[in-house]
C-alpha cells in the first residue's frame, strides 16, 4: 500500500461562506422560537455539522456527528436531576436570605455561588459529549470522564487566583488546560500538556500595565487631592491655582488605560491559546496555532458594530411607530383605534424578531470571522506520526451536555 | 431532476475520484468510483485496497456541509466509513441519499420526558408549596417585612411603562389621613403584633392585593371604582384576612422556588429572563380557593365587629365584575376567581340581623381618599 500522506504539515482550509450560514441560523432560530426553544436542539447540532465541516485541516473536513435527539435526552435527564436541587435550594436560600439578613441580593449571591461548582461541572461534560461527536478523517476524538475533579480543582484554582489578585492567573489557565488536554484523544493516542505555567506569564503583560498605570495615576490624584483644596482655600493666596491639569482632564486617562486593558484580555486570551498550543503534541504529532490578537480583538468590535447596525436600521423606524401608535391611543377621540392586544402582540414580534436577528448576525458577522481566524491559522505538525493512530470507541454518554444545556453554560453554538 | 446524459440506451459510465475513509484510521485512501448498473451498486476501488461495494439505495448524504464543493456520503448501518467525492453527480443515482435514519431510543426518550414533566410538576405543585407552607411559620417578621418591601419595589418598577421611574405612591396628607382612619377600624380584630402598612399606587388598575410584612396595596383604579367608602373597606378587610393567614409570604416563598425550575426548562431560549417572566405570570398559583374563602371570612367578621356592613364586599365584587371587560382587570385575583358568584351571595347573606353600622368615614374624609393621588 502506497502511503497517502506525504506531506508533513497540514494546513487549514475553512470552508465557511456567510450566506449559508445566515440561512440556517435564521431558519433554525426562527424554528426554535416558534417551539418556544424545543428545536434548539436541532438548531445546535445544525450550525455545528456547518462549522466544523468548515474547518479542514489538511483538506478534510471535520465532522460533527451528535445527535438532535440525544441532545433532548441529556436535557430532560438534566431536568430531572436539577429541578430538584434548584427548586429546593433556591426557596431555602429564599427562606435564609430575608430571616437572617433581611434583605433579596444575599439570595442571588448565595444561589450564584451555589450554581459555580456545577456550572464547571457542566462545561467539562458539555466539552467531554462535543469531542466525543466530533471527527476528523472519520477517527473519533474523546475526552475521558472526570468533570468533578475539574471541578474541584477549577474551584481552587479560581480561589488561588483571587487571593494573589491575579497574579496566578496564568497558574490556572495552564493547569486547567492541561487536566482536560490530558485527558482527551484523538482515536487511541491521548493528547500531551507540555510546557509550565509561567511560560504564559509574559502574555499578561497587557493587563498589568494599564493597570499598574491606571493604579498609579489615581494614588497621584488622591495625595494631590488635599494639597489642591489647600491651595484654592488659602485666604492669603489669591494668585491662580497652578495645578499642571485641572483634575476632571487628568480623569481622561482612564478611558484609554481601561481599553487597553481590555485589550490586554484579549491579547491574554489569544496567546496563551497559542502558547498551550504550541506545547500540545499528540503522539509524534505536534500542533501550532498563530492566530492574531489584534485582528480577533478587530473582528469582535467591528462585527459587533455591524450586528448593532444592521439590526438598529431596520428595528428603529418599527418601534418608533410602535411607540407612535402607542402614544396616539392616549390622546382621546383620536382616528387610530387599535386594540391593545394587537398592539402587545406587535411588541412581541419586534422582540423577537430583534433577538432573532441579533443571534443570527452575531453568527454571521462575529462567530464565522472568529472561526475562520482560527482555523486558518492552525497547522498540525509531522502529520506522518498519524499514521500509527486507530479509531476508538464511541462514547455513548446518553447525558450529553444536557446539564450544559439546563444551566446555560454560555456556549455559542 | 437528473443529470444523466442519456446516449441511446446506454447510460453515461459513472467514473470519478474521491476519498475514502475506511473507519478505522486517519488515512484517507484515494479511490476510483464507478456503479456497477446492473446490481445498483457503487464501486469503490481504493488504491492498493480491495473494492468495496455499496448499494445505491443505502447510500446516505452527511447533511449541513459547509462549502458545497465536497459531497461526504455514508454508507447505511456503517457508523464510521465516508466517502467523500468532489463532484455532485452521484447525488441523482442515489434513490434514497437524503433520507433520515430512525429515531433510536425512542421509549427511552418518551420515558425520560415524562419523569421530567412529571418531577417538574411535582416540585411547582406539591413539594414547593408544602415546603413554602412550612417554612412562612418561621420567617421572623423583619424578614417577612423586607421580602414585602422588596417584593413591592419590584412591582412598581414592573408596572411603570415608562421606563423611568417605578409608579409612585399617592401621599395627600388629606387622603392619608382618611386611608389611616379606615385602617384604624380594624386596629381591634388585628392579633397584637401584626404590623400593617395601607398604600395607594398611582395605577389605574382596579385591583388590591396584599404582600408579606403586613403591607396592603390600593391600586388608584379600586378607589375611583367604589362608589362607597365602605366598599374600599370591605377590600381592605378581605386583604388583612390574607395579611393575618400569612398567604403573601408563602406565596412569594413558593415563587422563589419555581421560577427557577421554569427556568431550567427554557434554558436561554430568546432571552430567558422576559419569557421567564411571562411563564411565571402565566402559571403564577394564585392563592387557593380556601386561601380566599378564609380570607372572605374573615373579612364579614371583621367588618361586623367594625359596626360596617359585610354586603359591601359583595357590591365590590358586583363591580368588579361589571369592570371585567377590560383586559388589566383580569388580571386582578377578584376576577379570575370561577366562584365569584357564590363570595357574592356568601357576602351579601354575612350580614347579621339588625347590624347597627356607622360610617367608616364622613363625606369631607371620602372625598380626600377619592383625591389622595391629586
Amino acid at each position: 500500500m502506497k502511503p497517502a500522506m506525504t506531506e508533513t504539515v497540514l494546513h487549514t482550509d475553512f470552508a465557511g461562506r456567510r450566506w449559508r450560514l445566515f440561512w440556517l441560523a435564521f431558519r433554525t432560530g426562527l424554528f426554535t422560537i416558534l417551539t418556544l426553544g424545543i428545536y434548539r436542539f436541532w438548531m445546535r447540532t445544525r450550525l455545528r455539522r456547518l462549522y466544523w465541516s468548515a474547518v479542514r485541516p489538511g483538506g478534510h473536513p471535520l465532522e460533527y456527528v451528535g445527535a438532535p435527539l440525544e441532545k433532548l435526552l441529556g436535557f430532560l435527564v438534566a431536568v430531572v436531576v436539577l429541578a430538584f436541587y434548584i427548586g429546593i435550594v433556591n426557596l431555602l436560600l429564599m427562606f435564609a436570605s430575608f430571616s437572617i439578613f433581611e434583605g433579596a441580593s444575599v439570595v442571588y449571591g448565595a444561589s450564584f455561588l451555589g450554581v459555580i461548582p456545577l456550572w464547571i461541572f457542566a462545561r467539562y461534560r458539555a466539552r467531554r459529549y462535543i469531542l466525543a461527536r466530533t471527527r476528523w478523517r472519520v477517527v473519533r476524538f474523546g475526552l475521558a470522564p472526570g468533570a468533578w475533579g475539574y471541578a474541584w480543582r477549577a474551584i481552587l484554582h479560581w480561589l488561588i487566583t483571587i487571593l494573589t489578585l491575579g497574579l496566578l492567573w496564568p497558574r490556572m489557565t495552564f493547569w486547567l488546560e492541561k487536566y482536560s488536554t490530558d485527558r482527551s484523544y484523538f482515536g487511541t493516542q491521548r493528547f500531551a500538556q507540555g510546557g509550565r505555567w509561567t511560560m504564559l506569564w509574559r502574555a499578561t503583560l497587557h493587563v498589568w500595565i494599564p493597570l499598574l498605570l491606571a493604579a498609579g495615576l489615581g494614588l497621584a490624584l488622591l495625595a494631590e487631592m488635599p494639597t489642591a483644596a489647600a491651595t484654592l482655600d488659602d485666604p492669603y493666596t489669591d494668585a491662580v491655582v497652578d495645578l499642571p491639569l485641572p483634575l476632571d482632564q487628568r480623569l481622561l486617562f482612564f478611558i484609554p488605560l481601561s481599553l487597553w486593558a481590555l485589550y490586554g484580555i484579549v491579547h491574554y486570551r489569544v496567546r496563551s491559546f497559542e502558547i498551550l498550543t504550541r506545547h500540545k503534541s499528540l503522539g509524534g504529532v505536534s500542533l501550532a496555532a498563530e492566530p492574531n490578537p489584534r485582528r480577533v480583538l478587530w473582528i469582535g468590535l467591528s462585527g459587533y458594530l455591524l450586528v448593532l447596525l444592521a439590526i438598529a436600521l431596520p428595528v428603529t423606524p418599527l418601534i418608533g411607530a410602535l411607540v407612535f401608535v402607542e402614544v396616539s391611543q392616549m390622546v382621546p377621540g383620536d382616528a387610530l383605534d387599535v386594540p391593545r392586544w394587537a398592539l402587545a402582540a406587535a411588541a412581541a414580534v419586534l422582540y423577537f424578531l430583534i433577538f432573532l436577528m441579533w443571534s443570527t448576525l452575531t453568527h454571521v458577522f462575529v462567530t464565522l470571522p472568529l472561526t475562520r481566524h482560527y482555523a486558518t491559522r492552525f497547522t498540525v505538525q509531522n502529520a506522518d506520526a498519524l499514521s500509527r493512530i486507530d479509531q476508538r470507541a464511541r462514547d455513548e454518554f446518553a447525558e450529553a451536555e444536557g446539564f450544559a444545556d439546563a444551566l446555560d453554560v454560555g456556549a455559542a453554538i | 431532476m437528473t443529470t444523466r446524459i442519456e446516449i441511446g440506451r446506454e447510460p453515461a459510465r459513472y467514473d470519478s475520484a474521491a476519498t475514502f475513509f475506511d473507519g478505522n484510521a486517519p488515512l484517507p485512501v484515494p479511490a476510483r468510483l464507478s456503479i456497477d448498473e446492473e446490481a445498483e451498486m457503487l464501486v469503490i476501488a481504493p488504491e492498493g485496497r480491495a473494492p468495496q461495494r455499496w448499494p445505491l439505495s443505502e447510500i446516505r448524504r452527511v447533511p449541513d456541509q459547509a462549502g458545497g464543493d465536497l459531497l461526504v456520503v455514508r454508507l447505511r448501518g456503517d457508523p464510521v466509513a465516508r466517502l467523500i467525492v468532489e463532484d455532485h453527480v452521484l447525488i441523482a443515482r442515489c434513490p434514497h441519499i437524503d433520507r433520515r435514519p430512525p429515531v433510536q431510543n425512542r421509549w427511552k426518550l418518551a420515558g425520560w420526558a415524562v419523569a421530567a414533566v412529571a418531577s417538574v410538576a411535582l416540585i411547582i405543585t406539591v413539594l414547593v408549596p408544602a415546603m413554602a407552607d412550612q417554612l412562612a411559620r418561621y420567617i421572623p417578621p423583619e424578614g417577612e417585612r423586607a421580602l414585602g418591601e422588596t417584593t413591592l419595589t419590584q412591582i412598581r418598577e414592573a408596572m411603570d411603562e415608562t421606563g423611568m421611574d417605578p409608579i409612585a405612591t399617592c401621599e395627600a396628607p388629606a387622603g392619608r389621613a382618611a386611608l389611616d382612619r379606615m385602617t384604624a377600624r380594624f386596629h381591634a380584630v388585628m392579633p397584637a403584633d401584626q404590623p400593617l402598612t395601607v398604600l395607594v399606587l398611582d395605577h389605574p388598575m382596579i385591583n388590591a392585593f396584599a404582600l408579606p410584612g403586613g403591607y396592603v396595596v390600593f391600586f388608584r383604579g379600586l378607589i375611583d371604582t367604589a362608589e362607597t367608602p365602605e366598599e374600599v373597606a370591605a377590600v381592605l378587610a378581605h386583604e388583612i384576612g390574607h395579611v393575618v393567614s400569612r398567604d403573601p409570604t408563602r406565596h412569594a416563598l413558593r415563587s422563589a422556588g419555581s421560577i427557577g425550575v421554569l427556568g431550567l426548562l427554557f434554558g436561554d431560549f430568546a432571552g430567558g429572563t422576559v419569557v421567564l417572566f411571562l411563564a411565571e405570570r402565566l402559571i403564577e398559583a394564585q392563592y387557593s380557593q380556601q386561601a380566599e374563602i378564609d380570607a372572605d371570612a374573615f373579612a364579614y367578621d371583621a367588618l361586623t365587629r367594625a359596626d360596617l356592613p359585610p354586603a359591601a364586599l359583595a357590591t365590590m365584587f358586583e363591580r368588579l365584575r361589571e369592570e371585567g371587560g377590560e383586559p388589566p382587570a383580569i388580571l386582578s385575583h377578584f376576577m379570575s376567581h370561577p366562584e365569584l358568584t357564590e363570595r357574592i351571595t356568601a357576602a351579601e347573606r354575612a350580614s347579621p340581623e339588625g347590624l347597627e353600622t356607622r360610617p367608616v368615614l364622613d363625606d369631607a374624609e371620602w372625598a380626600a381618599l377619592q383625591a389622595i393621588c391629586d
